[in-house]
């Protein structure tokens, strides 16, 4: 009976590879046996194993995600050092929280994307354009998160800090950066997402390298497996900033696993 | 003076709020008396009061409707097409453990990875046109829907589920009475999120995979220099996503009224 219980224990994780690997022998047969293949228009995955192999030996994959991770890090970077302290200020003054809320939410809420041919025009095809759209994207879950981490410190803590003689350092140090910070790494995951749509929007717009170029090249010159291998290495990246995101949210903030909402 | 003291203590945040993004706009608007510009930036800058005068021409001219609708088009069939499935799926995903297994290495990669990626895929499948932009608004909106849906299904009580069991329900009576009132706070977060990637997948689909619409208005007036233009299909867009995000949140709110606000996520 020890198979059926390892089974059970595992039984997410088989079924979800069980599936993964049914599809793609169902697309494998299906596009070699009942349908033939319009190369031109679909693509099966023995040929973007090829491709696969072709391009991580290739210098071009390397190249390109090397050049889309300066932008993106540059842009990220200046939202976490222009995010969080503007946050942190929102979150512990009052009337700099009723100045600023209204139009940063307007930003927030709306798809700033839509500047991206401004920018790209005003800022150039090149590293900087790239990096104000990620920032502009990414920047707004710091501010928010950070607030929400501020505002959410016990009022008690603060009052233990204040009558034990605590100076306002010690306040920020003991009180409110460890209470924000599960907020500050919830951000930072929707941070990854939208700072991900900077660097393709601005890189399918004008580009002459990068891996959102990449993808659209291949994809103008009907290289459609090459195509593919762009995205599935892409979605790999994304998947992998992601998850290792939510762990950390679990380990900083256990209590709030499962409340949040993607 | 007490009386206007006491009206300014009740109205702040709104009067500090709405006054910051006046006087930006003011401010905004005076740059070009303050300092005088250098030629190469001049070409791109511009003014609120150029924006609005820009916006009322092409609106009297009927430029702004004509890309409206098309805009609105692909945006409404999109987020249809996405509810239609995204609800279903995720209440199915939610009831049967097995399918949820099945599908999670799907939905955990596809929502992780920013939709848009799917872009020249689609343009080469359907071609420049309405198709390739409501495929991308689609496969944007429908996983925040699939998702929370899923979330709001999973997080039912199961003793309220095991009670409505008991009298003799069955799976239709049990999501009739118990799931789909318990999820639906969920499926109206899961819309809000949804509305905002629908703009998103608009907007950058009409960037290139079009040649109408609000955002290749935007584009191709960038590549002329209005910038003008620009800001006013930006404007258009801005006031779009405020207005349906601030009505689902209303919603919401009202609907769960007992939930602790948490940070904001657009």
């Amino acid at each position: 009976m020890g198979l059926k219980e390892k089974y059970h224990e595992y039984h997410r994780p088989i079924l979800g590879m069980a599936s993964v690997i049914g599809l793609i022998l169902l697309w494998e047969l299906t596009l070699t046996y009942l349908i033939p293949v319009d190369p031109f228009f679909f693509t099966k995955p023995s040929l973007i194993g090829t491709a696969f192999r072709e391009q991580l030996f290739g210098e071009r994959l390397w190249r390109d995600l090397a050049i889309s991770s300066r932008a993106f890090i540059w842009g990220f970077s200046l939202s976490v050092i222009v995010g969080i302290p503007l946050g942190a200020v929102m979150g512990w003054r009052r009337r700099v929280e009723y100045t600023l809320d209204p139009l940063l939410t307007a930003l927030y809420a709306s798809p700033l994307v839509a500047l991206a041919p401004l920018l790209i025009i005003f800022f150039g095809v090149g590293l900087l354009g790239k990096a104000v759209l990620v920032f502009l994207l990414a920047v707004f879950p710091f501010i928010f998160n950070t607030s929400a981490g501020v505002k959410s410190a016990d009022p008690l803590l603060i009052n233990v800090v204040r009558s034990f003689g605590g100076k306002e350092l010690d306040l920020y140090l003991k009180v409110i950066l460890p209470g924000t910070f599960p907020y500050i790494v919830a951000g930072t995951r929707l941070a990854i997402g939208r700072g991900l749509v900077g660097i393709i929007v601005g890189e399918f717009y004008a580009a002459s390298e990068g891996i959102g170029f990449a993808i659209q090249n291949y994809g103008d010159t009907y290289r459609l497996p090459d195509m593919f291998v762009g995205i599935i290495v892409l979605s790999a990246i994304a998947v992998a900033l992601t998850e290792l995101l939510r762990k950390a949210e679990l380990m900083v903030a256990p209590w709030r696993a499962g409340e949040e909402i993607r | 003076m007490t009386g206007l003291t006491s009206f300014y203590r009740e109205k702040e945040a709104y009067l500090l709020g709405i006054g910051f993004i006046v006087f930006l706009l003011a401010l905004w608007q005076c740059v070009p008396l303050l300092i005088t510009l250098p030629r190469g930036y001049a070409l791109f800058f511009t003014t609120p009061s150029r924006i609005a005068a820009t916006f009322y021409r092409l609106l009297v001219e009927g430029q702004i409707q004509e890309h409206f609708y098309v805009s609105v088009a692909a945006f409404l069939s999109g987020l249809g097409i996405a509810i239609a499935v995204g609800l279903p799926f995720g209440i199915v995903m939610g009831r049967s453990r097995t399918l949820d297994a099945l599908s999670d290495p799907y939905v955990t990669a596809l929502n992780a990875t920013p939709r848009l990626v799917w872009l020249p895929l689609f343009i080469l499948w359907f071609g420049i046109g309405i198709w390739s932009k409501v495929m991308i608004v689609f496969v944007g909106a429908v996983f925040p829907l699939l998702i929370n849906t899923y979330a709001g299904v999973k997080n039912v009580d199961r003793v309220l589920v095991n009670v409505v069991r008991s009298f003799g329900a069955n799976e239709w009576q049990v999501m009739k009475v118990v799931v789909l009132p318990n999820s639906l706070p969920y499926i109206i977060v899961g819309l809000r999120l949804a509305i905002g990637r629908a703009i998103l997948g608009v907007v950058v689909g009409e960037f290139f995979g079009s040649s109408k619409g609000l955002g290749f208005m935007i584009a191709s007036a960038a590549s002329n220099y209005k910038v003008d233009v620009v800001f006013a299909g930006v404007a258009i867009f801005m006031g779009l996503s405020l207005i349906l995000t601030l009505s689902v949140k209303k919603l919401e709110n009202s609907l769960a009224r007992w939930r602790p606000e948490a940070a904001k996520n657009f």
